[in-house]
């Protein structure tokens, strides 16, 4: 009797084991089926984009659609390159973008490093106060700083894209932060041995801040890559507009054939910077985010 | 004692800051309550010469104002609609993809690559999956009814103008809430998969002890130990969705709605800047104001809700 | 502390804002402008800008008669720029005016120089046109001869006094029109004849879609100039430029016509630009899967409209023929005019000599006989003044004109011979809302699926009425 018992808990014990691996395995499997159908329909649309890209146009105003190119249009690009003017946007982002981020660079780490070492009157005050700006909505001050960028005279230039955001309080705090993490006895020990603040700065604390520093560049960069509504307001001229503006007027003045094909080529060649960035600095760019928390 | 060339020195280093923040951020405020109480304020006419009287009339007539009702409306659905179900979709991906291994960077990465993509630009080939070429209403006959309506057709439905011509308002929020949600994924699946990472595995292994079912894992241990992430999520994504603008340019183009009735989509970020266009910045300041006390109101009310379930 | 935040920013912000709002002081400004008793001084330098939206080749034949300018006044320098399309230069002058950075001389639309108009900032032109001053040294006046008001095209030149006060604005610099292209060679095969009314274009449109069903006889550009120029055509009120502006369209003759319209779009006798998504010409033009056999589009856009002569032996795939747009009742002809004119703009800044001398380059270019020839050949518009046949070059190109390579031309004179019908819409601080609540309306109508055509048209009209007004 009580071996029976045993023997049966036993093989109770097996079953169990199997029944649980078995659902085990069948989880697994459920989790990665679930996953790689979410990534398909993450990655579809950019498919969609290349092939389109490169088809003709009859082929693509085909009732019944082709999930593979029948003919390989790599003209399209070229095209698109030379109906979007993508050149000349690529370059007045590149140069807003970087303009924009070695000046922003360098106010933040003053900023930053004043308040994170520092001694002054209303210090906390003042970083209160920078941080309540934080709260109001962007769409306020465009309003007025339209206004303001106009009576600069800074219409139609590239300084109206770049100065009034040169400041973010955000990536002022975020330095702060990794400044403060940083002894202060370095510091200290600097000032004794004479090192002037700048070349403490340069020396000591960038180096040790670098991370965050990369991560404010990369988010900057894409700021002004991803840019739309002040673009569109205050430099939308054939010199100065930027790659977005660019793409969309390209192809919504309805001047010449809805070249779809074309179109798609624009966009992925407008994507692809990004995306090759992306895959190089992974590391930096999600860590930038996850703190920045930009983009809802 | 404060150092006085300490002090000096402070302020030097913050006076390229402050000087922007004063030009670009604090005199905006100021000058947008002020245009937005005086009548019918316009640059140009105060140029010409035209004098306003101090008034609410702005706020009156944005209030008063049918599209604006629209606009609030329209803006209102986006949120309710994207925000949980991009969250709940969110949280899936994150709970799953931290209970893999192999894979697991290469699915994180794809699922982050929406975030580095141009709104603008992707929102165009979204616009082209669902857009109907060449189509003739007599005929009801189109040259390319758009993937997604292949799609529908393969499963024995009936195409539909999702967004051309002769579509209905319910069919362009469908196309905008599946564009929003795929566009916020990335973000939220960032931050929740973070804080699942963080999750000490203790938690887990008790749970595993216990037996208790997959499920309720889910609902009584991790949700509540990443709901403050999740309120995270929850607040910048209604904040976001509060200013949905450049989403809806990409699908519909600077019409912000289909060929046969522009504007249909608008939202109050796109009122403001109708109006900022058209030389009306009193209006457009008051919009902007209403929009952010919309915005500071809703935030506290997720505050004050999420309080109660957010274990800290 | 969230709280606290935002207790501070509230009360900080409230009390500066009232501050703020203290500071509103009041100019006058008065746009009419007083010749000088002394003048134009031909000696003092003056620097003038000029906007426009002119392409390269466009700007080379300017440049050239910039120096001719300079020939007769050296003393004045004239920059230009163009700053892109129409949408463009509206958006950017907008905010140049509020900057206090206009240029000089600008192109311009009526409903632009309405919205100029409400910074006070376009210098009325009755006193320079009358001014008989003479100019030291030259042989002119500062204002126009009597021969020199009698060459411009009337229409055209009464272009500049559509504000609703009687005085003049603008002066026309060349113009366009819409016309109808049709594909000559598909009309002659089927024995079909070019519609000149409406209801002939609706005949025609049933014999074609006979013919060819899956077919859009009929392309239309602009929703809104249809809308406008049927109101012209037919008699009924569109808007008014008197007591500051009224929007008169909300009326049941339009909503008759507009009820025509979407019975035809619904029969798929026609598309439009919008609805179709790109300029109808490429429909004309490309005699792919759907053809059109007509197009009503600008008469600036012949080129466009030119049929392919990419087949292999190099012919051209049909003949395009050009006509005047149908029209409603023959005794009411009318049709819309396009095309840039030119106003002069102040601000606090400009100086009289600045804008004598931006008067005269004007009155140069609006009545060069060789310029508004060379602008015309150049661009497809049409000349402004009558002698300008006088020059032989242009007269030699006019009669070229054919429905092949030299469609242009043949387009160009077709928009001569219909010179005295045409006509602008009253231009009014709001007036461009009308224009396009006009042609939104149209879309609206045409297109949306209803059970109750009436009361959609109803609540289109009453909706674009209540936009324009807010």
């Amino acid at each position: 009797m009580s071996t029976k018992t045993t023997v049966m808990q036993e093989r109770d014990v097996k079953k169990r084991t199997l029944v649980q691996n078995i659902v085990k395995a069948l989880g697994k499997t459920g989790t990665y089926a679930f996953l790689l159908i979410m990534a398909l329909i993450i990655l579809f649309p950019f498919y969609w984009m290349i092939i389109s890209s490169l088809k003709t146009l009859p082929e693509y105003r085909q009732a019944i659609p082709t999930f593979w190119p029948r003919e390989i249009m790599w003209s399209n690009y070229a095209k698109a390159f030379e109906e979007a003017n993508l050149g000349n946007l690529f370059m007045n982002t590149l140069y807003v973008g970087l303009v924009s981020t070695i000046i922003s660079l360098v106010i933040t780490v003053l900023s930053a490093f004043a308040f994170a070492r520092l001694e002054f009157k209303g210090k906390e005050t003042l970083f209160g106060a920078l941080l309540a700006t934080m709260m109001i909505p962007g769409e306020l001050f465009t309003i007025t700083n339209y206004i303001t960028v106009n009576q600069l005279g800074w219409m139609h230039t590239f300084t109206a894209l770049i100065v009034p955001f040169l400041v973010s309080v955000f990536y002022i705090y975020l330095l702060r932060q990794n400044f403060m993490q940083i002894p202060n006895e370095l510091y200290l020990a600097a000032k004794v041995d004479g090192t002037s603040d700048i070349k403490y700065l340069w020396k000591v604390m960038i180096p040790l801040a670098l991370p965050t520093l990369i991560s404010i560049t990369i988010l900057k960069m894409m700021g002004a890559w991803n840019s739309y509504i002040w673009p569109k307001l205050v430099a939308n001229d054939a010199a100065h507009q930027m790659i977005t503006n660019g793409l969309r007027n390209a192809f919504t003045d309805t001047s010449g054939q809805a070249n779809y094909p074309v179109q798609m080529a624009a966009v992925a060649i407008v994507s692809a910077p990004l995306f090759l960035v992306f895959l190089c600095l992974r590391k930096y760019i999600m860590q930038g985010v996850s703190r920045s928390g930009i983009k809802g | 004692m404060v150092d006085s060339k300490q002090q000096w020195k402070a302020w030097l280093y913050l006076s390229p800051a402050i000087i922007l923040l004063l030009v670009f951020t604090v005199w905006p405020i100021f000058n947008t309550l002020r245009m937005a109480f005086l009548n019918g304020y316009g640059n140009m006419a105060a140029m010409g010469g035209a004098t306003f009287d101090l008034g609410i009339q702005n706020f009156l007539k944005v209030i008063e104002y049918d599209k604006f009702i629209d606009c609030l409306k329209t803006t209102a659905i986006l949120c309710v609609a994207t925000v949980p179900i991009s969250t709940t979709l969110a949280l899936l991906i994150a709970v799953a993809l931290n209970s893999i291994k192999p894979l697991q960077k290469t699915l994180q990465t794809i699922f982050f690559l929406p975030y580095v993509t141009n709104s603008i630009a992707i929102g165009m080939v979204f616009a082209t999956m669902f857009n109907i070429v060449g189509y003739n209403p007599v005929e009801r006959a189109a040259d390319t009814w758009g993937i997604i309506n292949n799609v529908i057709q393969f499963f024995g439905g009936e195409a539909i103008s999702w967004i051309n011509q002769g579509s209905t308002y319910t069919a362009n929020i469908a196309v905008m809430i599946v564009y929003i949600v795929w566009n916020a994924l990335p973000f939220k699946i960032l931050i929740l998969l973070g804080g699942l990472q963080s999750i000490n595995k203790q938690y887990y292994d008790a749970a595993k002890v216990d037996g208790t079912p997959k499920a309720r894992v889910l609902t009584r241990i991790t949700i509540p130990l990443l709901s403050p992430m999740l309120a995270y999520v929850i607040i910048t994504g209604f904040i976001g969705g509060f200013k949905e603008y450049s989403s809806i340019v990409g699908i519909f183009g600077e019409k912000m709605g289909p060929p046969d009735d522009a504007g249909r989509l608008n939202t109050m970020v796109g009122f403001v800047y109708d109006a900022l266009e058209k030389d009306r910045q009193g209006l457009a300041s008051a919009g902007a104001l209403i929009l952010f006390v919309i915005i500071l109101i809703v935030t506290l009310f997720n505050n004050k809700v999420i309080k109660k379930h957010v274990h800290y | 502390m969230l709280k606290k935040i935002i207790a501070i920013v509230l009360t900080v912000v409230m009390a500066l804002g009232m501050f703020a709002l203290t500071g509103c002081g009041s100019k006058s400004a008065n746009n009419a402008f007083v010749v000088p008793s002394e003048g134009f001084n031909p000696n003092e330098t003056v620097d003038i800008t000029f906007t426009h939206t002119m392409g390269a080749k466009l700007q080379e034949v300017l440049n050239t008669y910039i120096e001719e300018f300079n020939e007769i006044y050296p003393n004045i320098n004239i920059t230009h720029q163009s700053a892109g399309g129409w949408s463009d230069i509206n958006g950017q002058i907008n905010t140049e005016i509020a900057g206090g950075t206009q240029p000089n001389i600008a192109y311009c639309y009526p409903d632009h120089v309405a919205m100029y108009n409400i910074a006070k900032s376009v210098v009325t032109l009755d006193n320079l046109i009358a001014s008989d001053i003479a100019i030291e040294g030259k042989d002119e006046v500062i204002g126009l001869t009597d021969e020199q008001k009698a060459d411009f095209i009337e229409s055209y030149y009464n272009e500049g006094l559509v504000y609703g006060d009687n005085q003049m604005y603008t002066m026309p610099l060349n113009k366009s029109t819409e016309v109808l292209y049709y594909n000559k060679t598909f009309f002659d095969e089927n024995g079909l004849t070019v519609p000149t009314t409406w209801d002939e274009m609706w005949d025609v449109c049933k014999k074609i879609k006979e013919i060819d069903p899956e077919c859009y006889p009929l392309g239309y550009d602009a929703e809104d100039n249809w809308f406008i120029t049927l109101c012209e055509q037919m008699e009924t009120d569109f808007t008014s430029a008197e007591n500051g502006g009224q929007y008169l369209f909300n009326n049941d003759e339009n909503k008759a016509f507009v009820k025509e319209l979407r019975e035809m779009y619904q029969k798929g006798y026609f598309t439009t630009q919008e609805l179709y998504g790109s300029y109808t010409s490429n429909l004309f033009v490309e005699q792919t899967d759907t053809n059109c056999y007509m197009c009503v589009g600008s008469s600036g856009g012949a080129s466009y409209q030119m049929s392919n002569n990419d087949t292999a032996d190099g012919t051209y795939a049909f003949e395009v023929g050009v006509a005047s747009i149908p029209q409603y009742s023959a005794n009411n002809r009318k049709v819309i005019s396009q095309g840039p004119s030119l106003c002069i703009l102040k601000g606090a800044n400009t100086t009289d000599q600045q804008i004598l001398a931006s008067w005269l380059f004007v009155k140069f270019l609006c009545t060069n006989i060789d310029f508004q020839a060379e602008f015309s050949m150049t661009s497809g518009y049409m000349p402004v003044i009558k002698s300008v046949t006088e020059n032989a070059n242009y007269k030699a190109w006019l009669e070229k004109g054919n429905g092949y390579e030299y469609l242009v031309a043949k387009c160009v004179q077709v928009g001569i011979d219909g010179r005295d019908d045409y006509f602008v819409s009253p231009a009014f601080n709001g007036s461009s809302k009308a224009r396009e609540q006009a042609g939104a309306l149209l879309l609206k109508c045409l297109s949306t699926d209803t059970e109750d055509v009436d009361k959609l048209i109803d609540d289109a009209f009453q909706e674009a009425l209540d936009e324009c007004e807010y």
